[in-house]
């Protein structure tokens, strides 16, 4: 391995067919890969089979089917995950999340972030060949692209050749099969905030609201312009995450990797012939971990920040290598210390222990914690206590001193609850307002609180108090809540 | 370039809008919202959506300034060397005399 994530591109090898990856700039003169701007050369991947393409399909049916199943499953008569933005309410499931649980999305998107880290540092880009959306909806719209205009081949002569009846034909019903795709997908993106039956139902009967049918095609149309057309040049030139996961890299991060030692010097030769004698190695120079690739790399010149990890280049390398009669693996997952080692996978296994792996392990396991803990303490009634601006305190009959306050309960469950109110923190004080609230499932409201002190109770200036909101019917629900008590100085009077 | 510049302009915006929208909307509610002192009469989903679409822009102005500071004054103004005196590789050598 020679050259590491994040060091500028070595000079590549011409690419397929003969025509080179590098292209010229316009007026520039100088050899640049300048790419999605201007001249970008338009890349055909070739369509790959092997054991690392089952497994990015099989990622890309997970998180589809969970993508697109998710918002038509129902719970408690509901949908299931429905972040309702209109009533700024988010349910998952059995929860109810409202805004004041920040916190939980805040832990949730560092556990993310952790994770990628510890991942890119164990087993490099992982994410971008697997699980990203940009990988798997590309995924997706190059099986359309196949099945329409066929492969590698067949699309490079289709698109070289004139603009016959069929190759407009071909042409526009790949573009109807994605932009319904697309379609699709915009759709179930809104469904994740709107009811997605409703929304169904209002756009079959072409009812559907001027922002939803907005958003919808929004998605829709980036979902398309991605998969599409962008392609590897979001990972290239729009991720930014592409750009700094070199930082996470180092000589024991699983790469995919060419063994220059066994492959060079690479060469063309029959099937037939002995390499050692024709001075070669096993590389037969075919050029199809060229053509397979998404970004149009060649991995043979080492590692480049273009590689998304997505291994098409290994089962591709692998078949040739079973067709030659060599061991497959000549493009393989590997580490640079492992290469320069030639250890295996024990090798391997053996340095992913190590200080870097070891913090970001230790993060995450941090981060876990506080978000289970903090779900797990979670309970679902807020309340909060505001004091009245209008008057400080006033006599009442019997002598008593009375403070109003506002209660704001929020009743985050999915069922109705009666609460009962209470004070307690200083002799005699007791609550003079409606002592019971009822509250609907899911519902906040503000009540007025009265608290009453006797007159002989009262020090003077503020002294804390507790209110405590307790569910009735014993779901463990109780607030405790601190609140300050005002009565006038004894010698103010 | 011009696409080029575009792309710098309005992606990186698109990116610092995702995260204002969802906190700025996590903290606020739009139903609170007054403009000009008046109550905003709009749906929460409309308030949502032109509030992504505000944010949006003002992150483009900013990406705007920052590309346009990027580029040297010689580049942004009138160049004081005549074309032919202007060194080798300059943009602007090649270009028609008027600038």
């Amino acid at each position: 391995m020679t050259h590491a994530a994040g060091e500028p591109r070595p000079e590549a090898a011409p690419a397929a067919s003969g025509a080179p990856l590098k292209v010229v700039a316009a007026g520039a003169g100088d050899e640049v890969d300048r790419g999605l701007f201007e001249v970008r050369k338009k890349i055909y991947p070739r369509a790959v089979h092997g054991w690392f393409a089952r497994l990015r399909w099989s990622a890309v049916w997970f998180t589809q089917v969970l993508f697109y199943g998710l918002p038509w499953i129902t719970w408690n008569d509901r949908q299931a995950v429905l972040f309702d933005l209109a009533a700024r309410k988010f349910y998952i499931f059995g929860a109810v999340l409202w805004p004041q649980d920040f916190i939980y999305l805040t832990l949730l998107l560092v556990t993310a972030a952790v994770s990628l880290f510890l991942f890119t540092a164990v087993a490099g880009r992982l994410w971008c060949g697997y699980a990203c959306p940009q990988t798997v909806y590309t995924e997706i719209f190059l099986w359309i692209e196949r099945m329409i205009e066929g492969d590698r081949g067949a699309r490079t002569k289709l698109d070289a050749g004139p603009l016959t009846a069929r190759k407009f034909g071909l042409k526009a019903a790949k573009h109807a099969v994605w932009a319904a795709a697309a379609f699709w997908t915009g759709f179930t993106f809104v469904g994740y905030f709107t009811p997605i039956k409703v929304l169904g139902g209002e756009f079959l009967s072409l009812s559907l609201g001027p922002w939803e049918t907005f958003w919808v095609c929004f998605y829709g149309f980036a979902t398309y312009g991605n998969a599409g057309w962008m392609r590897e040049q979001v990972c290239k030139y729009m991720c930014p995450y592409a750009r700094f996961q070199g930082a996470m890299f180092d000589q024991d991060t699983l790469i995919i990797a060419y063994d220059r030692e066994r492959g060079e010097p690479r060469g063309s030769r029959g099937r037939k012939a002995d390499p050692k004698a024709l001075g070669l190695g096993s590389c037969v120079d075919c050029d199809i971990c060229v053509q397979v690739c998404p970004t149009g790399i060649d991995i043979r010149a080492g590692l480049q920040y273009e590689c998304i990890g997505c291994a098409a280049c290994i089962d591709g390398c692998d078949q040739v290598m079973e067709k030659m009669g060599y061991p497959k693996g000549l493009i393989r997952y590997s580490t640079e210390h492992a290469m320069q080692e030639h250890s295996g996978l024990q090798g391997i296994v053996r340095r992913v222990v190590r200080p870097r792996t070891m913090i970001y392990a230790g993060l995450l396991a941090t981060v876990v914690t506080a978000l289970v803990t903090a779900l797990y303490l979670r309970v679902p009634l807020k309340v909060d206590v505001i004091r009245d601006r209008g008057a400080l305190v006033r006599e009442v009959e019997d002598g008593e001193l009375e403070n109003v306050y506002r209660l704001q309960v929020m009743n985050a469950t999915e069922s109705a609850h009666r609460y009962r109110i209470a004070v307690e923190g200083l002799p005699g004080l007791r609550v003079a307002s409606q002592p019971v609230v009822e509250m609907a499932a899911a519902s906040t409201r503000a009540f007025p609180l009265r608290i009453r002190l006797p007159g002989a109770e009262a020090k003077g200036g503020s002294q804390r108090i507790v209110i405590t909101v307790t569910a009735e019917d014993g779901d463990h629900l109780q607030v405790r809540e601190k609140a300050v008590f005002i009565s006038p100085r004894k010698d103010e009077n | 370039m011009l696409t080029q510049r575009i792309a710098w302009i309005l992606w990186p915006a698109f990116l610092v809008a995702c995260g204002m929208e969802v906190v700025f909307f996590t903290l606020f509610d739009p139903a609170d919202l007054n403009f000009f002192g008046q109550p905003l009469e709009a749906s929460r989903m409309t308030i949502y959506s032109v509030g992504f679409f505000a944010f949006w822009a003002l992150g483009a102005a900013s990406s705007f300034l920052t590309c346009f500071l990027q580029r040297s004054p010689w580049e942004v103004n009138r160049c004081p060397l005549p074309a032919s005196g202007r060194p080798e590789g300059c943009p602007k050598r090649e270009g028609p005399p008027c600038c």
